[in-house]
Parts: C-alpha cells; structure tokens; sequence
C-alpha cells in the first residue's frame, strides 16, 4: 500500500500527461536566464572592476570608480527579487520578453559580484610584479595586459564558477515575474496534484546535479591551477 | 648621469627623505648602506620614479625627469632596476620574462631579443633554464635572471635594491659574482646593500643614509677606515 502510493504520487508528478517535459522547459528557462546573466555580468563586472580600480595622477579615485562604487553598492544592498521586480514591473513593463527582463536584471545584479571578485582578482597580484614591469618601460596598459591580468585570471575563474552557481540557484526567484522556470514548473505540478513534496524533490534534485557537476569542474579547475602554479 | 636635489618624499605623515642632494656620474658604483627605515630604498625608487618626489627635481641624462611633461616609461627604458624579491614574472618563462619589454617596446624583433637574451643568459650560465618558470628556479637563480632581464634593455644605469638580502647564504655569492662583473664592464650602478665586502671591493663611493638624508660620502677605503660621524661608526661596529 505504501509501495503503490510512492509509485502514483511519482506518477503524477513526472509521468502523467508527459510532465517531465515541463521540467526539462523549466530547466532551459532557468539555464537560458542563467547563462545570459553570467555572460552579461561578466561583461560589466569586468568594465565595473577597472573602474573601480582607476586612479587619478595624484592617487585619488576617478568619477568612474565613484559610479562603479554606488552601482556596487546598490545592487549589495537589495534583494535581488526586488531588482527584478523592478525590472520587470517598472523599468522594462512594455517588454514581454520575460527571459530577457530576467536575464538582464540577473545580470545586472551578478555583474556587482563579479566586479567584486575579479577587483579581487587583480589586486591580489603581487605588487611586486607590475613595479618590475613599468620600471622596464612598460606602460601601465602593458604591464596590465601581459603581466597582471594573466595572473589575475587564475585568481579569477574558481570564484567565477561559484558565483555561476550562487546565480544558478538565485534564478530561483523569476517565477514572481511570470517565468515558468525549474521551480516555477515544480510549484505549479505540485498544486495541480496536491502532492507538493514528489515534485519539489524532483527540482531540487535537478539544481543539485547540476551544480553538482559545476562543483566538480570547479574541484578540477583548481587542482589544475595549483598544478600549474608550481611549473 | 643622474642629479638629485633637494629630493624630498613624504608618506603621508611621515617625512622620509629630507633634502637629498647627489650627483651621480656615468661609470660610478655607488652603494647605499644605512639603517632600517633610513629611505634607502625610497631613495632608489625616486630615480626611477617608482615613488614620486613630494620636493625636488631628479634629473637623468639632461632632463628633469619629475615632471608631468616627461613620457616616464621612456626614461624608464633606460634605467634598469633589480628588487630584493626579483619580482619575475610568474606567467612567463625566462625567456618571455627577458623579451617582453624589448619586444613590446619594438625595440627589437623577437628575433633579436631571443638571440639577445640566450647571449645574456649564457653570460650567467643559465641558458639551459630559458623555457623554465620562474618557479622553478633557486633563488639566486631568480634574480640573476631579473639581473639580465633588465640588461635586455641595454640600460645606462642600473639600480639594485637590497638584490642579495633575500637568498639563501650560499645563493649570495652567485649574485655577487654577476653584479661584479657587471661592474667591470663599465656599468653605472646605485646599490642598496648591507653586503660590505661587496661595497669595499666594487663601490667607487659609498652612501651612509640615515634619517632621510645623506649623512657621510666618501671611497670605499676613507669610509670604512675613518668614518666621521658618530652614527656611522656606532653603524658600522654593529655590521662588520
Ligand atoms: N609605500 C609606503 N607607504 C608608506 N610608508 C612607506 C612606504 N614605503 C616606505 N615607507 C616608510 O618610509 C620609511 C623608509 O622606508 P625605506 O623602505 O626607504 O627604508 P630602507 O632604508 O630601505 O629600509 P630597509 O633597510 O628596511 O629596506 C619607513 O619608515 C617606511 O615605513
Ligand atoms: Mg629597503
């Protein structure tokens, strides 16, 4: 009796009607707003990053670095739901393009962590290194490129995929902008057949493989970079 | 070759050369001792404008050199320096540690600076190392490299901060060995130093620094023999 309500309860939340495969759409919701926003929140944690670390001939922050500051700060300092219900209610309402809405507002809020990470990144490159390169003649722009940024990538990419990860898990919240992601799709099989706790385990199961195999890359990329830090 | 004047730098608060005045002439050897915390290396890192001058002007080869006017990255080319960390660059091999900067300043072809630098390598017995990291390498292999790294830019001064003070002892000599010869060749050289016999033997002056300035100038032999002041003496019965 046991046995056979597991099995009907599992029925309904995966098999019935081919409801795995609005999972497997949830998914590629989730993934497609996820991957956007990487993509986009590198591109402006990057542009965010150099801003922030400008400085002026007499040593004091530029403009740029004050606006990457506020712009960090802000994003820091919201609930990254908020964002994109601003985003999406506010900001971009004529647009009904969810998954873009979403993936920019992710992006948007990734690109203050990024900037954070790869500031990081590159400050935690031996000063030592750019002094040899400009006392050679090296501008700061090449000293920067062949030297500092190199070395800084490797401090960079393991932190990087962790927040790939945190950014995975965080798209979580776009079902309150009307995105039918993962959980969203979870949620909505769960009350069409009263059985909330078979379909939640089903998402949850599918975040944790996959973040899963990104932990293992990420395990894999760093024993590498250490390798290669001692060649 | 090289004039100061007047040479003053402040951190923050703290007033760490007041006033000094040199004049360093092309071929000389000039070693620098003094102190902890005297501004000896502040002191060096003003001629190549590593640190700025608060006060004061440096002049190089006719021209002021602090001076916003100035391109420093040209005057830089000519002035080589050697860190007491060596500070290579990690991502290269020794061989791109020593083209970089002639190849990115299109002062040679790749050709030419590999070329050139298996020459300067061979010249420290360490062309077997060109396609090592720098990790790889002892110590005193690190900063023989740095040595000919900044030689690969055919520097008409070169200026060493303290280039010994972090090997091994047995690594000491090797390096030693490199900066005499470097020496003998005609190379003008400012080193910072606490390695008095190299001062005694390869130094055409020496420079007690204490307390932001230059206390006492003299050969190697007046300075050792009949140090003047009270400070230089106290300094030096404690390090010989
Ligand atoms: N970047 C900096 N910022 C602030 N203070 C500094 C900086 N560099 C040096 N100082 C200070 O300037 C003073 C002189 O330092 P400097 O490194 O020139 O001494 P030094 O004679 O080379 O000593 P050592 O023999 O220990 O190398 C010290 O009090 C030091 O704390
Ligand atoms: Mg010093």
């Amino acid at each position: 009796m046991e046995q056979s309500e597991l099995i009907r309860k599992i029925t309904a939340a995966f098999l019935t009607g081919d409801r795995w495969m609005l999972y497997l759409k949830g998914l590629g919701i989730t993934m497609q707003v996820a991957v956007m926003a990487a993509v986009l929140g590198v591109i402006i944690g990057t542009v965010a990053a150099f801003m922030k670390i400008s400085v002026r001939k007499n040593g004091k922050k530029t403009i740029l670095a004050h606006i990457a500051n506020i712009y960090i700060d802000i994003i820091r300092g919201t609930p990254s739901v908020l964002q994109v219900m601003i985003m999406y209610f506010a900001i971009l309402a004529s647009s009904k393009n969810g998954v873009l809405i979403a993936g920019l507002s992710f992006g948007i809020n990734s690109g203050a962590y990024v900037a954070e990470i790869i500031r990081a990144g590159i400050l935690a490159v031996d000063k030592g290194q750019t002094e040899a390169g400009r006392s050679l003649g090296l501008s700061n722009f090449q000293t920067m490129c062949s030297i500092v940024i190199p070395q800084a990538f490797k401090n960079v990419l393991p932190p990087l995929v962790n927040e790939f990860i945190v950014l995975l898990k965080e798209t979580a919240i776009v079902g309150y902008v009307g995105l039918s992601d993962l959980t969203r799709v979870a949620n909505q099989i769960a009350s069409k057949t009263y059985d909330f706790f078979t379909p939640m385990i089903g998402a949850a199961v599918i975040y944790f493989v996959i973040i899963k195999i990104l932990t293992k890359l990420l395990d894999r990329l760093e024993r590498r970079m250490r390798r290669s830090d001692n060649r | 070759m090289i004039i100061v004047k007047e040479l003053y730098k402040q951190f923050e608060e703290n007033q760490v050369l007041r006033g000094v005045n040199y004049h360093i002439h092309p071929g000389e050897k000039i070693v620098v001792i003094g102190p902890s915390g005297s501004g000896k290396s502040t002191f060096l890192r003003c001629l190549n404008l590593l640190e700025t001058p608060t006060g004061g002007e440096i002049w190089f080869d006719g021209q002021k050199i602090n001076d916003p006017k100035v391109n420093i990255d040209e005057v830089r080319r000519h002035m080589g320096m050697v860190f007491q960390h060596f500070n290579l660059f990690n991502n290269l091999t020794i061989m791109n540690n020593i083209t970089l900067a002639p190849v990115k300043l299109k002062l040679m072809t790749e050709e030419e600076a590999k070329e050139n630098a298996l020459k300067l390598l061979r010249r420290v017995g360490l062309e077997e190392k060109a396609d090592a990291y720098p990790s790889s390498l002892s110590g005193g292999q690190k900063q023989r490299i740095a040595i000919v790294r900044s030689l690969a830019m055919n520097p008409k001064v070169m200026l060493f901060d303290e280039p010994t003070s972090a090997l091994d002892p047995e690594m000491v000599g090797e390096v030693l060995e490199v900066m005499k010869e470097l020496a003998d060749s005609g190379m003008t050289m400012v080193v910072v130093t606490h390695e008095m016999g190299f001062a005694r033997e390869v130094g055409t002056k020496v420079l007690f620094m204490d307390e932001g300035n230059i206390m006492e100038e003299n050969t190697p032999a007046e300075f050792f023999s009949h140090p003047k002041s009270p400070r230089l003496q106290e300094f030096l019965s404690k390090v010989l």
